[in-house]
Parts: C-alpha cells; structure tokens; sequence
C-alpha cells in the first residue's frame, strides 16, 4: 500500500455499478459518471458528479434497465443495458438531446456489455458486443441521429463481455469460454485471430470480462477475466498470451487475487521499472479491481502492487485521463471512492 | 400453493374475496394485480421471491391439444407478476430506527459493522482454538479479550454516527447557550449506554463521570413530550433574543439550575455572563451583586470531577485519584459553604438574583430538594445524584436501588427506548436489555449488541449460548443472528453481506446459507460470478455446481446457447453437454446443406480444442475438421488435402459418438470425393468398412424409428456406387 496516497469513501444511496472520469471541459471543475441502480424503486440512471462531493448527482439521465457498460469519448458519454439498448449522452449533458438506440431484432437483446468509442474516418463510432452475440457498430452521436449497423449475428452461441477498439479498422472481443478475438473490418467484418486465453486445459475455461489497448501499441491486449487471470496477447505472437496474473499457473505469474477481475486499464502513472526494454517487448503496468475488493498494479515478472484492500468488491474503476495519479472505483458497498496516488507509488520498489 | 379461484371472479382480481360488511373494520388491505390473462384464471401460483417480492403466476386453462395454427394466434395463456411488498412498510432496518435513521444510512451501518464484526469472531475463534489446542487461556490472553470488544465497539459506534463533530464553518455567537451539533440517534445512545456499562473496564473507576458525559450528548432524546433540561434550555435560549432584563426572568434562572444540576458547567458559565450587573452602562450600583456572580461562575467552574481528563471546553478540576478527588471536594464544598454563609448577600439589592445564585449554591451542596426540583427526567436527577450526592456509586446493584429511588421522585410516563435499555442495564438483566434492543432498534442492533453484553458477563454469556431445544437446537446468539441474516438477506443489495452471519451460525447457518446462494438470481452472469465467488469462499463447491447448471439451463433456453454451454462445461456436466449435442445435431442436419456452417464456428471453438473432453460434442469438432478439408479438396484439388479428408471421414465413421443418422450425410458428402479422383483414396479394409456401415444403415432404415434425412432419393444409390467403383480400384491397386 502506497503510503502517501489518499483514499476517500463517500456514500452513495444507490448500488454504483459503474464508474468513469468524464473529460474536462474548461472550469467545470472534474467530473465523474456513474452508472447507479436502485432496486426498491427498480429504477437506473446515469449520475453526473463532481468529484469534490459524488454524493450528490448534478445531472441525471435514466435508463430503462440496469447499465452494463460505461464509456466516453471526448463529446459523448455512452451507456449500454441489460435490457439491450444504447444511450447516447452529449457532453452539454443536456438530458433532453440525449439519443438511443432501442433494445430488439435490429439490435440487442439481452446485456451489452461490450462498449467503445474508437475514432473513425467519418467521426466517432461506438463498438457494441452484447451476450446475444451480436456485434455492432453505431456511427454518429454527436448530431442526435445514430445509426447502427450489424457487423455480426452471432445467434448466442457466443456471448460476448467485453469489446474495445485498436485503431479505426480493427476491435477486440472477449467473452464466456471463447477468450479473445481480433476483427478486421477490411477482411469482411470478420474475426481474423482468436485467442483461447491462458484458463487451464481441457473444458475449463474462463470469462473475459474486460479488454484494454494501449494507443501506443496497438497491438497487444491486455485482458482480465475469471480467477484471477491477466494476459497480454500480442497479436505477434497470437498462440503465446503472456500470463501476468492468475492461478494455478506453472510459476510464471503470480495470482494478484482468486476472483474475478472485472475491469483491466493500462496504467499511465505507474512508470515501468525497467525503462530500457520497456521500449519494445515487456507489456506496460496495468491496473485491475476485483471481486475481492483489490485495486493492484500488476506488471510482467513483477510482484503486484496493492493500492486498496476493501472488504467489498470494487466493480468499477478509471484512471483520470487529464491527471493519471488520479482513480475512481464503484464499490459494491453503495459507495464510490476516489484514490490519490502520491509521487511515492511511482518510487516504490 | 396452487389455488383455484372461484369461476366468472371478477376480472383483476385473482384470490377470490368476500367482504363481509360486518367487519369493515377488520378487513385486510385489498391489492388489485393486473396479469392481462384472460379469464377465467384457472390457477394461481403464489411464491416468494427475493427481497419483498411475490411472485404471482396466472395460469389461464390449458389450450386444447392440436387446437388451430398456434403459431400464428399465440395468446397469453399465464404470466408471472412481480408484486412489491415493501410499499412503505419497515425496511431492513426494522422497528423504529427509521424514524431517525433513513434506509440507504442502515445498510451504511450494516456494510460498516461486517468487518468488525468477522474481526471480532475470527479472533474469538483464534482464542478458543488456543484453548483447546494446549491450555487454559493464560490470563493476558483472557484480560485482553474486553479490549478486543472495546476496539469492536468503538468501530461500530463511529458509524453511528459523531455528535462531537461540528460544522465546519462556526460563528461563535456569545449567546448561544447549546451549540449546534449533529443531531444524535438513539441508536447510537443505546450502543454507548452498552459500551459504559458492559464493555470498557477502564471507565470503572469514573463510571459516574461517564454517564454525565453520557447525558450531556443524549438528554435531547430522553422523552418527546415530557420537559428536560435540553427543552428548558432551547425554549429560552428562543426566549433570550427578546429579553431586555435577563435576570428579571425566572426561566434565566430555572435554566442555570437545571444545567447546573446535570453537570454542563460550561453552559452554566457562559449563562451567568449573561447576567445585567456584566454590562458597563450600569446606573446605580451593582458592584456587590456581580461580585457574587462571578464567585459562583468561579466556583462552578472549579468543581472538581473525579475523572483522568476533560474534552477540551468543558470545565471542573479533574483529580485521578480518589484521594485526591476527596480532598480536593471537602476544599471546594468549604468555599461553597464560605459564600453561602457570607455577608455580601445581604448587600445584594436584586432578590430574584440573590435568590437564584443561592439555590445554586445549595445544588452545589447537593440538597436534595433543589436537585429534585431543577431537574425534570428522572435520569438527569440520577445524573445529578452522582455528581452532587453520592459521587462514589458503584457497582449495578446501588445504582439500581438508586434509580428506583428517582423514579419514584420523578415518575415519567412518556419512556423512549433509552430508559427502559438502562432499566435492563442496572437491574443486571440481560433478557431485558436484548427485549428492549429488539423492540426499539430491530435485529442489526441485537446482533451486534451481544458481543458487548458478554464481553465481561458470565451470566449473559450462559444465557446466550445455551442451546434451547424449544427454538430447534440453537442457542439465542445463534436464533438473533439468523434472523438478521434474513432481514439482510431480503434485500438485493445487503444480501452479500449475509454469509458472513450465517457462517457464524454453527447449527443452521451453513444450511441457509445454501439456501440463500441457490435462490440468487441467475439471469445476469455477473451476479452469477459474485454468488460463486461466496460459494469460493466458503468452499460449497456442490452449490456452486448446481448453480452453473441453472444459470446453463436458463441461458440456453433463452437463446444463448453459447454461454449455456459455458456454464455446463464449468460444471462438468458432462450428461446435459451430451443432451446439448444431441439438440445441435439436429440444427446442423439441417444448416449443413445451406453451408452456413460458420455461425458454429464460435461454439465450436467454445468447446475447445482438447476432444475427447465435451461429451458428445465431440463429434462435432471432429465434423468440422471434415467439412472443412472436404472444402478445401474440392477447391484445391491437391492430393493432400484429398487424402486428409478420407482420413477424417474414416475416423467419424470409425467413432461409436458419431449419430447414426449423419453415416449417408457424410458418405454422400464425399461422393464428389470418391469420383473425382483418378486413383483410389481408400483402401479394401477402408472402403469394406464404409460399405459395412452402409449395409448396417439400409437395415436400420426398415425400423419405424429411422429419422429421415432431407437427401435425394438416390443419394444411398450413388454412394454406394462410388464405393463399389472405389473398392474395385483398390482391390486392382492392392498389391
């Protein structure tokens, strides 16, 4: 545990889901939004808060089922649903210009936790990869007209948890058991790698729940799923993932925790201790929260490092784009937290 | 609990009711559940679902068999209704913490209290372990266990809340004679009444001292309708903005009294420096009359207190010893006495002054009319008792006879909570103290209470774990701390919280524990994942089991067949995984011709690579291998690829998994195969084996429950044609 940061619980009414940094926008001051769900009035919203008391929503959007995913690009804030839809909210967040696309045959149905933005050609286009398998992609946003169009049927016989974009023409997927696939919208809107994971032999297999790609390095994901398991895949070496954490694994990484990884970022704060190999092969810090209730840097052949030890699970986390010290995470205990990293996390060890 | 509602009831209504006008009174509120079935409803299914919702089914009568295109006209034949029970009603805080205490703020104290509380029991665990490993626990361990309850104790009660806090921004206005502060609960006045009374030994010595302290935070919540010192104090500190003349107002000096009598020596102070003979513009003179307010404002504010120390504000002389208290009280009483029984008074012109400044004197003295009547609860003339009478009260049993005797004089009628808790504290009941828990503050307080009534008391610790056989086995502990596990355990988002309860339940806990985790939702993956979490750590492996095959069962039947899968594999469930092939079979009988074999490609890779594993699944993969080198054959036409085919053909129809109704699929498949080629790709045994299965399938076509597939009429021809010419070549080439 880092000794110079600091960590602050602040009580949320609801359960918080989801949790995301929104882009500053001159003095604003910093912005947060949450996905938060209330289960004796069964009513979900998206709360805007800022981020000197998140205990109070300055803006509320509300959704018609529970929020799966959160996500922003730099003019629209995304939500998708258990139920299957995606709302779109514009950076005015004004709730009266706020655009959907409705769960159903044309879309999803069923929890889309797959969400991205990647910046195409024509403007902003929003990855959805949803538990009914089914991928899409919905282009516009900003000018209150959407438009999504299916780049995949999957009919359910694979569901799909995660999804992230690598440059305008290429995403990654994850989901239950089929581990990690690579699209390419120049080779027909077709998966053209696919990687099993790292999750034991024969039928057991595990669930990704989250993808992360560096912009610098489009070329590896960093992946978190079931029992504690983090890989890089380099798509490279596309059969080799590198193990970063996990059980049961032949000594090659240490397990930072035995349940579930929910969300994986690549950390920008935490500098790699070795600077000079960094440069081409060695796979980037990054940080996970988990079922267990830890917050950790995780690093090839480095032990973990522990920024929070809660005693609820943390279901949600991001690193402050603008001030990457910064962290939020949602934790189950109807609270959000905001972590300070303090110029010691980056000396230590 | 199916019942059958009486026939043409009215539409809406699904119970059949009859109101009888008589007891119009008695009547049970009525809800109207709208299903939309049409009626008449000929069943209804009433169950629990979690949390406070009933799940209501509706069944209309069964549609008779074969009648008319279903398909077409699907009518809603049943619906299963959520109904909300918990409109308004007592949530999971229970009783009436409410009132003060709203339900998001509860499941904030509950979420606080678990760490503590698994804490507090992992380390009772080490002890006993300790215990019955080696020895008698020696004494260290056994004086330490009261300072573990303390530091449990003082975890719980900062989230109850912190009256000391105070507002960030504060004007100090000299007039204000209470200053403002979180409001307190009487939850939390209860938990340090525990605190004081069975947990903190060090306090032992200045428990007096203690309980002042005590009602100086809490007398605002003595009673609601009755008059305290608090309300004497707010009702004139309203008063004061409109007083020209402080002194000349009996309510002035009523207020000093009663805040003299219950210890609040700084308000006291503050108080008399309202008095008129303070102000610089005097007319006449009133030199002598302020003389002796500031000498009671002194003596007040050097009374001495037998306590280690005093929050920063608050006033006295402390004295650690009792020694010291003792002389320093003989001292101070000397000085009381010394004014008392001075001459100035007589020099003093105003009466009401000279006779307010002198009944404070006499509650310094500690007469007992004067306490009596400056004070309103009986519980701030007990406090005053200790402060002014009898300052060395010890032990439950004095001040138990002592508070019967201040009932007595200040008999209240209007009792809260907090006087029947301390009624149960001093009377050495714990029965009591538990009843009153229950009935004021729900199953969160009495749950977490117990470990402070047994911290230091054999008797309540008797009590609590003898094991009654009239409430099924348990002991007390063990039944309080199953019922707040359900009161959690009915809410969606404390559930979680449960578990760590009912592991602490030795004989029914595990088993509602089971309960609990199999009646969690499975629809939503990720709650999946934090149920199977909970079964992780409390190793229920068979649980977890049966949970993957639910939440298997569920997604495959809503179309998600992939993630079914998923959950049948994680279970090893290798009989439904077999079930599952045999319903895929079917499906890719039929897409096979289309050749849309690529929307399987996902599952196939979900099934893994490692055949032999998937059950009857198997075969699938080794289909796909088949039908993808069959293509690349036809398209490349190298020898290669061509041998490779035959081989994998040969493998399928060689493996006892491979469905019989897939032989002609497969053969007919490969006649291009066998054709084209200008020498033989099978050889005599291969293609004996091939014409043996073929035999074997045009005698399991004359059994009636032979399943046809859409093939051509002369597919069984043609195959057979191209193995005879195969096995004639082969027989030629064979050397």
């Amino acid at each position: 545990m880092a000794d110079h940061s600091s960590f602050r619980r602040h009580p949320h009414p609801f359960s918080v889901d989801l949790v995301r940094w929104l882009p500053t926008f001159g003095s604003t001051g910093r912005l947060l939004a949450a996905a938060v769900h209330d289960p004796a009035a069964s009513s979900s919203h998206i709360h805007l808060l800022s981020v000197s008391d998140p205990s109070t929503p300055l803006t509320s959007l509300p959704l018609p089922s529970r929020a799966t995913a959160l996500r922003c690009s730099p003019s629209v804030l995304a939500a998708a649903t258990t139920s299957g839809s995606l709302h779109l909210l514009p950076s005015s967040f004004d709730t009266d210009s706020a655009v959907s696309v409705p769960s159903g045959a044309l879309f999803h149905v069923g929890p889309v936790r797959g969400l991205d933005c990647g910046g195409g050609t024509g403007g902003e286009e929003w990855v959805t990869a949803g538990e009914d398998g089914r991928v899409h992609v919905v282009a516009g946003g900003g000018d209150g007209r959407v438009v999504a169009r299916r780049v995949w049927e999957g009919k359910g016989m694979v569901g799909y948890q995660a999804a992230r974009w690598a440059s305008p023409a290429e995403f990654a997927t994850g989901g239950a058991g089929c581990g990690v696939q690579w699209w390419d919208r120049r080779k027909g809107d077709a998966v053209v790698v696919q990687c099993k994971g790292i999750w034991g032999h024969g039928i057991v297999t595990g669930m990704v729940h989250s993808i992360d790609i560096h912009p610098s390095r489009k070329h590896i994901c960093v992946v978190g799923g079931s029992s504690g398991t983090i890989f890089a895949w380099d798509l490279r070496w596309p059969q080799q993932p590198i193990p970063l954490s996990g059980v049961g694994l032949d000594g090659t990484a240490q397990p930072v925790c035995e349940s579930e990884v929910w969300e994986v970022l690549f950390d920008n704060y935490t500098q790699s201790s070795d600077i000079i190999s960094s440069a081409s092969t060695r796979i980037l810090p990054v940080m996970m929260c988990s079922e267990d209730g830890i917050l950790a840097v995780v690093e090839q052949d480095e032990r973990p490092l522990e920024l929070l030890v809660e005693p609820c699970a943390i279901n949600s986390f991001d690193i402050d784009p603008h001030n990457p010290s910064d962290v939020v995470c949602a934790l189950e205990w109807e609270s959000i937290g905001v972590l300070a990293r303090g110029r010691d996390t980056m000396a230590d060890e | 609990m199916p019942g059958v509602p009486t026939d043409g009831g009215a539409v809406g209504t699904v119970v059949p009711f009859s109101r009888e006008p008589g007891d119009a009174v008695a009547a049970p509120p009525v809800r109207t559940i709208r299903h939309g079935v049409a009626p008449p409803v000929s069943r209804v299914y009433v169950s629990f679902s979690s949390g406070n919702l009933l799940q209501v089914a509706c069944l209309g009568p069964p549609i008779p068999e074969g009648g008319g295109g279903r398909g077409a006209q699907e009518v809603a034949v049943g619906r299963v209704v959520e109904v909300n029970l918990g409109g308004g009603g007592s949530g999971p805080g229970g009783a009436d913490v409410e009132e003060e205490i709203d339900e998001a703020e509860m499941r904030r104290i509950q979420y606080g209290s678990v760490p503590a509380f698994a804490l507090l029991q992992s380390r009772k665990n080490a002890l006993a372990d300790a215990a019955a490993m080696s020895r008698v626990p020696s004494v260290s361990e056994h004086a330490e266990w009261w300072q573990y309850v303390l530091e449990y104790s003082k975890t719980i009660g900062s989230l109850l809340g912190n009256p000391d806090s105070l507002p960030a921004f504060m004007i100090d206005d000299p007039k204000t004679i209470l200053k403002d502060r979180e409001k307190p609960t009487s939850l939390k006045a209860s938990w340090e009444l525990l605190e004081i009374f069975f947990v903190d030994k060090q306090l032992k010595s200045w428990l007096p001292e203690r309980f002042v302290d005590w009602l100086a935070d809490y007398d605002s919540l003595l009673t609601k309708t009755e008059n305290t010192v608090y309300r004497t104090l707010t009702n004139f500190q309203k008063k004061l903005i409109n007083l020209q003349i402080v002194e000349d107002d009996p309510d002035y000096w009523n207020g000093l009294a009663a805040a003299l009598s219950v210890g609040w020596l700084d308000i006291v102070v503050n108080m008399l420096r309202f008095h008129g003979s303070y102000q610089l513009d005097q007319m006449d003179n009133r030199e002598t009359e302020n003389g002796l307010v500031e000498a009671v404002a002194v003596l007040v504010s050097t009374m001495p207190r037998m306590r280690p120390d005093l929050p920063t504000g608050k006033l006295g002389h402390c004295c650690k010893t009792r020694p010291d208290f003792i002389k320093a009280l003989e001292k101070w009483r000397g000085q009381v006495n010394k004014l008392e029984c001075s001459a100035f008074w007589i020099q003093c012109g105003h009466q009401k002054t000279r006779d307010g400044l002198k009944n404070l004197l006499h509650i310094m003295l500690g007469n007992i009319k004067n306490l009596t009547a400056a004070t309103s609860h009986w519980l701030e003339l007990f406090a005053s008792h200790f402060l002014y009478i009898r300052p060395f009260t010890v032990g439950f049993e004095g001040m138990n006879h002592l508070a019967q005797k201040c009932i007595q004089l200040k008999p209240s009628t209007d009792n809260s909570g907090l006087t029947g808790l301390l009624g149960g504290i001093l009377s050495e009941n714990p029965e009591v103290v538990l009843a009153e828990c229950t009935k004021s503050f729900g199953p969160w307080m009495v749950t977490h209470a117990m470990e402070l009534l047994t911290a230091d008391n054999d008797y309540a610790d008797m009590m609590l774990h003898e094991e009654r056989p009239n409430i099924g086995g348990i002991s007390l502990e063990e039944l309080h701390r199953l019922v707040y596990a359900q009161v959690l355990c009915s809410h969606s988002l404390t559930w979680q919280i449960a578990p760590t309860y009912l592991s602490s339940c030795l004989n029914q806990g595990l088993g509602l524990l089971e309960i609990l985790l199999l009646k969690q939702p499975i629809q939503d993956n990720r709650l999946v994942l934090k149920t199977l979490e909970i079964c992780r750590l409390y190793e229920l492996g068979n649980v977890s089991t049966n949970i993957m095959k639910i939440g298997g069962i569920y997604h495959w039947k809503h179309g998600r067949k992939g993630t079914g899968v998923y959950w049948f594999q994680q279970a090893h469930d290798k009989v439904r995984l077999d079930r599952i092939a045999l319903q895929l079979f079917e499906n890719i009988g039929k897409s096979v011709t289309d050749d849309s074999f690529k929307k399987w490609e996902g599952l196939l890779e979900l099934l893994g690579s490692d055949i032999g594993s998937a059950g009857g699944l198997e075969f699938l993969h080794r289909y796909r291998d088949f039908k993808r080198s069959l293509q690349q054959a036809q398209e490349g036409r190298t020898g290669e690829s061509a041998r490779q085919t035959v081989e994998f053909l040969i493998q399928l129809m060689r493996n006892p998994s491979t469905p019989q109704r897939f032989w002609l699929p497969l053969l007919h498949d490969s006649v291009r195969l066998l054709n084209c080629k200008p020498c033989p790709l099978l050889n005599v045994a291969e293609t004996t084996l091939l014409l043996n299965k073929l035999q074997e399938l045009s005698m399991a076509k004359l059994r009636p429950d032979f399943s046809n597939i859409n093939l051509p009429n002369h597919a069984l021809n043609s195959v057979r044609l191209a193995l005879a010419s195969n096995l004639a070549r082969a027989i030629l080439e064979d050397p």
